[in-house]
């Protein structure tokens, strides 16, 4: 089972490592930054606790809006080259 | 039948009135009555001040003392061209004796003149006010029709009451009803105030002229004014409430009020009150009432009597019908030969002799006060296995029990009394009876109450034991004391029956005795400090700030293996401002966070935004340019 899920994964990375144009790729990797930093204070979150609440709405807020936002670039479609 | 029944009805209905009938609250003491001859009695300033101070004296039955001074005064400072100095002038010479004003033709033309209807009622007022007391004729009826047509122009109150003292001034045989319709108009414009007051707006002053206006002009026409009973009654309340004048003519027009209220031709208000408190006693039997008039002058022709005197606590009617005995101005009631029992009494008292008399019907409440005796009293140490005969000792009020009596834990003490009214031999129930128990050594009091039984005889019982921690278990000598007492008592009794030494059977308690002490300072509260939140440990929050962080470095590495560069950067100024606009609203954020508020910072926003707004779209523009070009 695990045999073929680590197949489809790699091939997925290397078609998509091929077939990505860089434009994508470069806004893919910001996405992934977004999404590993609302992940850390969600985690955080969850291990030390809610104080201060303030703070952890306010940073996982605004890891989710940007995140948003640059998924609304990424999903514009418009030919590969033209950006 | 049906006429007999309404008949009935009606004088069943007259008796609910009548015994609903208000009282005058307020009226003139004689030390009210002084005062207000002494504020009246200032010395002549002008001539309508000394108008106020003469006429307002008379009308009080005084004299001012120096009548050929005031006369003086008044020849010198009036003056014959002005209608209200002749009227002050005038007046004040009719009030006193052997003053005569000159008149001359010139004078009386000028009065007849301003009998018309373009003067104003007040002028009217003075003018024929000046000619009644100057002795000069005039004609009534013109005066009639001038002020009914003026009254219809000026329908304020004032203007309404000059018309009513003006009318009171001409000749009977003129035709006054126009102007006598208005009292009851204005009867009808006063304001009732909780059903105690009736008074003017306008005021106290207002009220009171209005009074002696009604009576003034009611007295000259020889018709009743149209004011109910009660409504008299609150207008008396009204004008005397005040006891304090403000000003002359305020002080003058209650003179006048009084005056008229105390001597007219159909409504007499009665003041009934008691000489002293309202008490009757085995010394002094008779109850005193006088019947005064407002001024607190007695009433020659009043005869009092008391329909019915009824015991408040049983509703018995204790005398019916029996009249009081005039003895120098005061009326005089034995009220203890029906022999009532003591307590408190209604009386409802009546005024008669005169049918102008107005609140007549009073309501009085009257107590009746005793001597109480002791007698029996019987106090006894019980065994309470009963063992033992209890030991008892009669002891006689005013003596003490020879030598203290001993109880202990297995002992009850038994107090038994009885209460007697001295002069009646009847059985009391007082409100207080306290047995008190007293330790001089310790100051420690302990009360209780006795309580009667059914044949009303008061039983106290006091077991040792049980009572122990009222005590606080302090055994020693504690000295027995009986205190009755009550409203209706002459003789109230703090009796110490005896000295009872109590022994308690476990010494457990300290031996000193904290007295129960309420004013000592409490012990002090220390405030609690909200504690501040539990914050992780340091190192946590660094190890997850490096890890929030961390995918930061991420991008950047991504970034660069992608190839990512800046080589496309055109540097126009747009781009440039655009950029630096971003991060400058990034800053603005960081400084929002440590030293602003939401309105500067919106401020600044507003600006930094604007700009970098319109750098950015023209970049946009540019690049989109570009992109179109390079196609």
């Amino acid at each position: 089972m695990s045999n073929s899920v680590l197949s489809v994964i790699s091939r997925f990375l290397s078609e998509y490592s091929s077939s990505t144009p860089s434009k994508l790729k470069l806004v893919d990797a910001y996405l992934l930054y977004i999404l590993l930093t609302g992940a850390m204070q969600f985690l955080y979150c969850l291990l030390v606790g809610t104080f201060p609440f303030n703070s952890f709405l306010s940073g996982f807020i605004s890891c989710v809006g940007c995140f948003i936002l640059a998924v609304c670039l990424r999903i514009q479609p418009r030919p590969l080259h033209r950006f | 039948m049906a006429r007999e029944a309404g008949l009935i009805s009606l004088f069943l209905l007259a008796l609910v009135l009548r015994a609903q009938a208000l009282t005058p609250s307020h009226h003139l003491s004689s030390a009210d009555v002084t005062r207000l001859k002494a504020f009246l009695n200032q010395p002549l300033e002008d001539l309508e001040s000394a108008y106020y101070t003469i006429v307002g004296l008379s009308k009080l039955g005084a004299r001012v003392s120096d009548e050929k001074a005031a006369c003086q005064f008044l020849k010198s400072h009036h003056d014959p061209t002005s209608i209200d100095s002749l009227f002050f002038a005038a007046e004040a010479s009719q009030a006193l004796s052997d003053c005569e004003i000159p008149v001359s033709n010139e004078t009386r033309d000028l009065l007849l003149a301003v009998v018309s209807e373009d003067s104003s009622v007040s002028q009217i007022h003075h003018a024929v006010g000046a000619l009644g007391s100057l002795g000069l004729p005039l004609a009534s009826q013109e005066v009639v029709s001038a002020l009914a047509a003026r009254i219809t122009k000026e329908d304020n109150v004032m203007a309404i009451i000059v018309a009513l003292q003006t009318a009171s001034r001409l000749s009977q045989q003129a035709d006054l009803s126009r102007i006598l319709e208005e009292i009851e108009d204005l009867a009808a414009r006063l304001d009732d105030l909780g059903g105690v007051y009736l008074q003017f707006e306008e005021g106290l002053e207002a009220t009171a002229l209005f009074v002696t206006a009604a009576y003034g002009l009611s007295d000259h026409v020889g018709m009743e004014p149209p004011l109910k009973e009660d409504q008299v009654v609150q207008l008396v309340n009204s004008v005397f409430s005040k006891k304090a004048w403000t000003s002359l003519a305020e002080a003058f027009s209650i003179a006048s009020a009084a005056a008229a209220l105390s001597d007219n031709r159909f409504h007499i208000p009665v003041i009934v009150g008691t000489q002293g408190p309202a008490t009757v006693s085995h010394r002094q039997p008779t109850l005193k009432i006088q019947v005064t008039n407002v001024l607190s002058r007695p009433l020659p022709s009043a005869s009092v009597v008391v329909e019915s005197a009824r015991s408040v606590s049983s509703k018995n009617v204790v005398l019916k019908q029996a009249s009081f005995t005039l003895r120098e101005e005061v009326f005089e009631l034995n009220f203890l030969d029906s022999k009532p029992a003591s307590g408190y009494y209604d009386f409802a008292v009546a005024v008669a002799g005169d049918a102008r008399f107005v609140g007549s019907s009073v309501e009085l409440k009257v107590k009746v006060s005793t001597e109480v005796g002791i007698t029996n009293v019987d106090l006894s140490i019980v065994d309470k296995d009963q063992s033992i005969g209890p030991k008892s000792t009669k002891v006689e009020y005013p003596s003490k029990a020879n030598g203290p009596l001993i109880a202990d834990s297995h002992q009850n003490l038994a107090l038994s009394f009885q209460l007697v009214d001295e002069n009646t031999g009847v059985e009391l129930t007082p409100h207080q009876t306290f047995v008190r128990l007293y330790n001089q050594k310790t100051d420690q009091e302990v009360v209780f109450v006795a309580e009667p039984d059914s044949k009303n005889v008061y039983r106290f019982e006091l077991d040792t034991a049980e009572r122990k921690s009222e005590f606080n278990s302090m055994s020693g000598t504690y000295a027995l004391h009986l205190i009755i007492g009550d409203a209706t008592l002459e003789n109230p009794i703090l009796w110490n029956i005896a000295d009872i030494v109590l022994k308690f059977p476990d010494e457990d308690a300290p031996s000193v005795v904290q007295s129960k002490n309420l004013y000592v300072a409490k012990p002090e509260i220390q405030h609690l400090f909200r504690e501040p939140e539990k914050k992780p440990a340091t190192v946590v929050s660094n190890a997850f700030t490096a890890l929030v962080l961390a995918p930061f470095l991420l991008l950047i590495i991504l970034w660069y293996k992608l190839g990512a560069n800046i080589s496309n950067f055109s540097i126009t100024p747009s781009a440039l401002l655009f950029h630096l606009g971003h991060a400058a609203m990034l800053g603005l954020m960081y400084v929002y966070w440590t030293h602003l508020n939401m309105f500067q910072t919106l401020k600044y926003l507003a600006i930094v935004g604007s700009l970098t707004f319109l750098a950015g779209n023209r970049m946009l523009a540019q690049k989109a340019v570009k992109r179109i070009g390079s196609q």
